[in-house]
């Protein structure tokens, strides 16, 4: 787990630039399970909090990226007597060895479980034939 | 000329005391390690109100007919079970972080709580748990007449 601090700028009547910094926001590394079948690979990745809006998977070239954003909803919710948690963004990154139709890719989310399905595409076979000269 | 005299059967007691004191601390840490280091999971966080308090624990992929929670006076516990889904034949684990297994936190309310009124829900895999204060013990506001 580790905190970044993003910082914007903005500009005022067009003249004056001004650094705006926003509070600190938590990024987690959720924990994931990863299996292979014959057919795909299946991430299931933990991100309680998060729901179908909230969730974002980008997949470019070999690179899986796995993101989540967590409120906690504005409900009056009096003193805070205990906190060992509080809201953030969730960030995986893998790198997958085997080439994947990611056209095809099956994502759902219940209860906070985040299930990714990936189909594999099986790589081309080229059979090539020897001459004798 | 002086000697000390050593009693190695007191010296032998003493090695293996502390033997066996690094081993069981190794043991607890150990486990602590592979069970998701026990006294912080599930993560919780407690709100209080004159009124109420409200728990949310962070519980994701729980079946909610596996998770047990108990009231009593202002103790409330949450108990339950974490089962690890089914795999089909042949399939092949790369990488298993998820925690599978029993999970139990006991925690202590700055007041009793009226055990008919308590209620849950489970959402996105956080549980929330409405605990109402006990009416008898509820802050009362007394009005002071001139006399």
């Amino acid at each position: 787990m580790n905190t970044l601090t993003k910082e914007t700028k903005q500009e005022v009547d067009g003249k004056r630039e001004v650094t705006e910094v926003k509070p600190q926001v938590k990024v987690y590394s959720p924990n994931v399970d990863v299996y292979e079948t014959e057919n795909s690979l299946l991430f299931r990745v933990e991100m309680p909090g998060v729901d179908e809006t909230s969730v974002g998977i980008t997949i470019e070239k070999d690179q899986l990226l796995l993101e989540g954003k967590f409120q906690i909803p504005t409900v009056e919710r009096g003193q805070v007597r205990l906190a060992e948690y509080r809201e953030g963004n969730y960030l995986r990154r893998f790198t997958i060895g085997k080439a994947v139709d990611s056209d095809n890719a099956i994502a759902k989310i219940k209860n906070g479980i985040l299930e990714l399905t990936l189909p594999k595409i099986e790589p081309k076979k080229t059979k090539i034939e020897i001459r004798n000269s | 000329m002086l000697f000390r005299i050593l009693d190695p059967q007191t010296k032998a007691n003493q090695f293996w005391r502390d033997f066996d004191r690094l081993n069981d601390e190794l043991t607890r840490s150990i486990l602590d390690d592979q069970f998701g280091s026990s006294s912080h999971f599930p993560p919780v966080n407690v709100y209080t109100k004159e009124d109420e308090a409200l728990v949310t624990c962070l519980l994701p992929g729980v079946d909610i007919d596996q998770i047990d929670i108990n009231v009593k006076d202002h103790i409330l516990s949450i108990h339950g079970k974490k089962k690890m889904e089914e795999l089909a034949e042949g399939t092949e684990v790369h990488r298993r972080e998820i925690f599978n297994g029993e999970f139990h936190r006991r925690l202590e309310l700055p007041f009793r709580v009226n055990q008919d009124q308590v209620s849950a829900k489970y959402v996105n895999g956080v549980l929330n748990i409405h605990l109402p204060r006990r009416e008898e013990d509820k802050p009362k506001k007394v009005s002071i007449s001139l006399g």
